[in-house]
């Protein structure tokens, strides 16, 4: 075993990447920490509501999947379960969510961090969105959505099965 | 409002990440180093060469692949960064990883959300290895 030679290949090299890392990590951190002092994703959010009929999401999700697509996960998900508590969205909207981020969240430091070890940034990121799309439009359009939805209730539609005589929705 | 505060959170955020990569990134970097100098790393090699050439990727990719699907990411990244992958590769393997990763602790937590949880890893999996299929044939 070489083990100058490992050792002269292995050090260097490690240090080398958490450099590189650091070197990338830390401007995208200031620029989404500046994306959203700005409050830039609001700002989309509102702009959103024909691509969220399409993924039959309501418009209020909007918002929590930008965050999730945009900053992760971790963020996403404190989104949605505060919008969740609130009784915006519906069972529907919040497993949808799920569905389209599990596939496609934090994409602006995954990406860099790859591209970074050489990777096409265009090819693994249009994969990502082009994967979440077909996934959440093609589960968005099952039947078994559709009856899941209805076990868990419709906002409202409680309210029009407790026969206030307002069915009309 | 944009003030110092912003910029200082985002510099302390990319600090703080920067730490937690290079945890997992270091020990990952320096063990698949120490592989490709032993024998071992030959071994895995070739007993996954038949089925990585499925995705256009050398027998080493493999490790990548495991590395990312069961920890994490950054992993993943300390380990391409220590063979020597071409372009092609790699935007390959990213993109097989991208879509799914961390399979443990992440179906772990989307299980907590209500949704089956085997069912969901499953599903990730197979987006894998079809975008893994497709991009082979298209790049």
């Amino acid at each position: 075993m070489d083990w100058i030679g490992y050792l002269s290949e292995a050090l260097p090299g490690a240090g080398e990447n958490v450099l590189m890392m650091a070197a990338i990590v830390i401007p995208v951190m200031i620029v989404l920490e500046v994306a959203r002092d700005l409050k830039i994703l609001d700002w989309i959010a509102q702009r959103m509501s024909p691509l969220m009929r399409f993924f039959r999401l309501s418009p209020q999700a909007a918002f929590p999947l930008l965050v999730g697509i945009i900053f992760g996960i971790a963020y996403g998900a404190g989104v949605l379960i505060e919008e969740a508590r609130s009784g915006r969205l519906s069972w529907q909207d919040i497993f949808l969510i799920n569905i389209f981020l599990s596939v496609c969240h934090a994409v602006v430091e995954d990406t860099a961090l790859f591209m970074a070890v050489g990777a096409n940034g265009l090819v693994i990121l249009l994969g990502r969105f082009i994967a979440a799309i077909l996934i959440t439009y093609l589960i968005s359009r099952t039947a078994w959505l559709q009856r899941e939805n209805l076990r868990h209730g419709v906002p409202g539609a409680v309210k029009a099965a407790g026969g206030t005589g307002d069915n009309r929705c | 409002m944009l003030t110092v505060a912003t910029f200082s959170k985002g510099f302390q955020r990319g600090l703080t990440t920067t730490w937690n990569l290079a945890k997992v990134i270091v020990p990952v970097y320096m063990i698949v180093t120490f592989l490709k100098y032993t024998p071992v790393m030959g071994i895995v090699a070739g007993f996954f060469e038949p089925l990585m050439h499925f995705f256009g990727l050398p027998g080493e990719a493999s490790l990548v692949l495991v590395l990312g699907k069961l920890l994490n990411i950054y992993a993943a990244l300390g380990a391409i960064s220590s063979l020597e992958l071409t372009g092609r590769e790699i935007t390959i393997i990213a993109t097989m990883l991208l879509l799914s990763h961390s399979l443990p602790v992440e179906s772990a937590v989307s299980g907590r959300t209500g949704v089956n949880a085997m069912l969901m890893t499953g599903f990730r999996l197979a987006i894998s290895v079809i975008s893994g299929l497709v991009l082979n044939l298209v790049l």
